[in-house]
């Protein structure tokens, strides 16, 4: 567990205060064996677009590069080559990243799409599990993608699976939208009885103090609190959201990803990139029982509250 | 802080990757780019997918529009174009009472748009003008019945919304 912490420096500086000064990072570091981060990020107009700016693929890469899977929101294109291209990008310095994508959604002509891009070296997904919430009562405008993984660097029969729920709220039904995402959360916890671990993250356009609902869910807790995470640090809306104890894997570990400090942009090259900042948590890669965590990996881990 | 009146100017030139930049720049732009507010819904209508979505993206984190363009985002309220009406929709709605001269636009919207998402905002909006949007209270009664079970629950919270 000693190394836990040394290999998390990239991730750890970016998840200092904002207003920091730090270098961008060189190429991914290699990743623990001790944790594994889950990421969101709303990659704001993921089009062709974006993807024409070399410079913006070109962070947006090193980005994912950080983490072990990132949830993605806001693709939105006519093309379905964007992601494909865009894990291309990423594999470019040999990585081995791969993706799911969901069907394009929302109530207007203007769609969008999520997608889960995830190490291959190091996490699974079950292709079985992927789809999209049902929301029969129309409730959320982009119902969320949901899929199943599992970490590939602990032994099968101990390693740690999990639901991912990916959501981007529609902003002027906010309360409406989490009022359902509870719902959903619940409706996710028994989905599978072999399963306890839900993670819903994505862009709730909503910060803690109006996360009411979710005080519904027995043992709720999220990881960002306390600190802004769009690009102009002034809103706190991403967020991972599970429960405690069943998610006992959560190793305190959780970070904002801040674009300007970590790769040196100006706010507005930033924005170029997106709007929001990603935000992430780390896990312990293996399944917790009982007792919970041995001391040390929750010790190791880089706490921000 | 960008120069807001040019971008405007180039959203609506011929050149369509202009347009886009445009679009994009306002986004970026956040809240003050709220005077191009009646530009981005006319610009999601516009024959160019990444306008649109650039222009999507820009009216989502705009805020409530100036006082100043109630009256053309009423009259937009009605557009042919579903997205721009969706649009012109969306900020009287953040707009709250002081878009109730919007309300029976609104009402005809509510009853009469083919297009779901424009009928199920506009119930949405004469929610958040409340007890003003009054006059609008026959139709979102009629609307109580529809078939489309978000319009019913939008149509029921916004009597509740203007109650009496």
């Amino acid at each position: 567990m000693c190394g836990l912490a040394a290999a998390w420096l990239i991730v750890c500086a970016a998840a200092a205060p904002a207003h920091g000064q730090y270098g961008a990072p060189a190429a991914a570091a290699p990743k623990p064996a001790g944790a594994i981060t889950i990421a969101s990020f709303n990659i704001q107009v993921f089009g062709e677009s974006k993807m024409a700016k070399s410079q913006v693929v070109e962070v947006l890469a090193r980005v994912v590069r950080n983490f072990d899977i990132v949830a993605i929101q806001e693709v939105r294109a006519k093309s379905d080559e964007i992601v494909p291209a865009f894990v291309r990008a990423i594999n470019a310095d040999g990585s081995r990243y791969h993706y799911v994508i969901g069907p394009r959604q929302g109530r207007t002509v203007s769609k969008e799409q999520y997608a889960f891009i995830y190490d291959t070296t190091r996490i699974e997904v079950d292709p079985s599990s992927v789809g999209v919430v049902p929301d029969p009562q129309n409730k959320l405008h982009r119902p969320p993608l949901h899929a199943r993984f599992r970490t590939k660097i602990t032994p099968a029969e101990m390693a740690f699976t999990f639901w991912l729920v990916d959501i981007h709220t529609d902003p002027d039904e906010v309360p409406q939208e989490l009022e359902a995402l509870t719902g959903v959360f619940q409706a996710m916890q028994a989905a599978r009885p072999d399963e306890d671990d839900v993670i819903l993250l994505g862009d709730l356009n909503a910060g803690p103090p109006e996360f009411k609902s979710f005080q519904r869910i027995p043992g709720v807790a999220w990881a960002v609190s306390g600190v802004t995470t769009n690009t102009r640090r002034t809103k706190t809306y991403d967020n991972l959201v599970f429960t405690r104890p069943a998610t006992s894997e959560y190793l305190g570990g959780w970070g904002v990803l801040d674009l300007q400090s970590t790769f040196g942009l100006s706010l507005d090259q930033a924005l170029e990139v997106s709007d929001h900042n990603p935000v992430w948590g780390a896990f312990y890669p293996a399944e917790v029982r009982g007792a919970g965590l041995p001391p040390m990996a929750g010790a190791a881990a880089p706490v921000r509250r | 802080m960008p120069d807001i009146a040019s971008l405007i100017k180039a959203l609506t030139g011929a050149d369509a990757a202009a347009r886009a930049e445009s679009a994009e720049a306002l986004c970026r732009a956040g809240t003050d780019a709220v005077a191009a507010a009646v530009p981005l819904v006319k610009a999601c209508g516009d024959s160019d997918d990444q306008v649109r979505e650039w222009a999507v993206a820009a009216l989502e984190d705009l805020g409530a529009p100036p006082a100043a363009a109630l009256t053309a985002l009423t009259a937009l309220a009605g557009d042919a174009q579903p997205l721009v009406a969706y649009w012109a929709t969306t900020l009287l709605g953040r707009s709250g009472k002081a878009a109730a001269a919007a309300t029976p636009a609104l009402a005809k919207s509510l009853a009469d748009s083919g297009d779901p998402a424009v009928a199920q905002r506009a119930a949405w909006a004469l929610g958040k003008i409340g007890p003003a949007a009054a006059a609008a209270k026959p139709a979102l009664e009629r609307a109580l019945a529809a078939a489309d079970p978000r319009l019913a629950r939008l149509a029921q919270e916004a009597l509740t919304a203007i109650g009496g």
